[in-house]
């Protein structure tokens, strides 16, 4: 004869029995996926909190590094004002002013290739990573032939202040580089300020007889200049 | 109870072997139609085997109920494992010959030879892993002088396998294998056993989700099938009696087979 009270308390421990694994294996499964999200979000937390360290210290170092050098423009700028080229060192190996070469002469470096605007814009990144590297390896090691390097960079690219700044820093480090003298009158032009890019390289060319730097001023006052 | 709908059903799945219950099912009928012409072939012995429950005994059964309108055929459902026995009864039955004397190998084959039918007798063996060694090997013997013909039915054990393979291997003979039913099988049986009883309400309650539970609790055994289906309508009976409202009427109740398989063994809980 069927018990059926019997056998209904008996089927309930069966599905309780049946269902008991999965549920526990359910458990399981949960509880790992919690620990793997919780230990994946705590790593991003980490590596956000390591890169943004980092950053703040480049930051921070960057602007450390940058801050001699402005301080040395700023400085540089005191002591040789825009308007008033500096005297001191010309003065010493001052020479007449001779005739000016004809601009064909000049050296410049051709523009860079826009027509492809794709390759250029990944060159110019690529190069912008090298220039930052470049610009503080620089700031470390005040090379003056690396500071040249960067002011001609710069005005190739067309960040006229950049290269003055550079040629500038790169002149104050070593005032016999003829080409960061011409970078930097470039530049004063570009920048608006021919007069006193005209002031400097007769500065200049007194000082050192560049003809190079004579050519430019003749273009300058020509206003042939481009 | 008595006017229960569940009631006749419940008795249809008695486990009882009768001819008159056996189910076309394809397969089935496909083993007992080269069984039916085996036993026609001259062939010394017929060996039926498959796991418990796969429907040897009912195959058996039914293969003597229709031979024996046409030709001598002798059902042994009960092993007899004595050996004197054994040989005593057959001589009585096939040969209507009771020795006085003990009945030896030597003696019950004169006796065969002496009466020499026409038609060789067809010997059936029920659970033919019962008998000795000895007295399988006496039952090859006989076979081997074509006095009688048997067909034998073993289950598919490792040991019973054994067996057959010394004593039948090397003779000439038949073997036939029974599988267990798959749920489809499994479907086709429960329902032809219902309609062939006119329980059509019955019959359409068994959906796939029901058979599909049935065949993996029994696993395609018939017997098995038969026992969990006699307390499933039981289960219904006592529910039709006691709480009719519990009662779905379009399909069965996954709990109440499960509730039979606890009944009946095949869940253990």
């Amino acid at each position: 004869m069927l018990n059926i009270q019997n056998l209904e308390r008996r089927w309930l421990k069966y599905k309780i029995k049946f269902y008991a694994p999965y549920i526990l294996g359910l458990i399981a499964l949960l509880t790992l996926l919690i620990a793997v999200t919780y230990s994946k979000k705590s790593d991003t937390d980490e590596a956000k909190e390591s890169i943004a360290s980092p950053s703040k210290s480049t930051h921070e170092a960057s602007s450390t590094v940058l801050e001699p050098s402005m301080d040395f423009v700023r400085s540089f700028q005191t002591t040789l004002p825009m308007n008033e080229t500096p005297k001191a060192p010309l003065q010493k190996n001052a020479q007449p002013v001779r005739e000016p070469l004809p601009v064909a002469k000049l050296v410049s470096t051709p523009p860079p290739d826009l027509s492809d605007e794709k390759s250029f814009s990944l060159n110019r990144t690529e190069s912008k990573l090298d220039i930052e590297t470049l610009e503080r390896r620089f700031k470390e090691t005040s090379n003056a032939n690396l500071g040249l390097f960067i002011a001609r960079y710069h005005y190739d690219h067309g960040n006229y202040s950049e290269a003055y700044n550079f040629a500038l820093k790169t002149n104050s480090i070593s005032n016999k580089i003829e080409e960061s003298w011409i970078i930097f009158a470039k530049s004063l032009v570009k920048l608006g300020r021919a007069e006193q890019a005209k002031k400097t390289l007769q500065f200049y060319i007194t000082d050192s007889n560049s003809e190079a730097a004579r050519s430019l001023l003749d273009t300058i006052e020509r206003g042939t200049f481009k | 109870m008595e006017h229960s709908l569940f009631s006749k059903p419940r008795d249809l799945f008695l486990d009882v072997v009768n001819p008159k219950d056996y189910v076309q099912i394809d397969s089935i009928a496909h083993i007992y139609q080269s069984l039916k012409s085996s036993v026609q072939k001259p062939l010394k012995m017929i060996l039926l085997f498959g796991r418990p429950g796969t429907g040897k005994s009912m195959l058996l059964h039914k293969l003597h109920h229709d031979l024996s309108k046409h030709q001598k055929v002798f059902m042994f459902d009960i092993p007899i494992v004595d050996e004197d026995d054994f040989l005593r009864v057959l001589a009585e039955r096939i040969f209507a010959y009771s020795p006085r004397e003990t009945m030896t190998l030597t003696r019950f084959l004169e006796i065969a030879e002496a009466v020499s039918y026409t038609d060789v007798p067809i010997v059936l063996l029920d659970e033919a892993q019962l008998y000795s060694s000895s007295l399988m090997e006496k039952i090859r013997l006989i076979s081997d002088a074509r006095v009688i013909k048997f067909v034998i039915t073993l289950h598919k054990t490792d040991k019973e396998e054994i067996i057959a393979k010394e004593h039948f291997q090397t003779r000439i003979w038949e073997s036939i294998e029974l599988h267990n039913a798959t749920a489809e099988e499994l479907k086709i049986y429960i329902q032809k056993k219902l309609l062939k009883a006119n329980c059509f309400d019955v019959a359409n309650m068994f959906n796939d989700k029901n058979i599909k539970l049935v065949a993996s609790l029994t696993k395609g055994n018939f017997r098995e099938t038969n026992k969990l289906l006699f307390s499933l309508f039981s289960l219904y009976c006592w529910y039709e009696e006691n709480n009719p409202a519990l009662i779905q009427y379009n399909a069965l109740k996954s709990k109440w087979i499960e509730m039979a398989a606890i009944h009946t063994g095949l869940i253990h809980a």
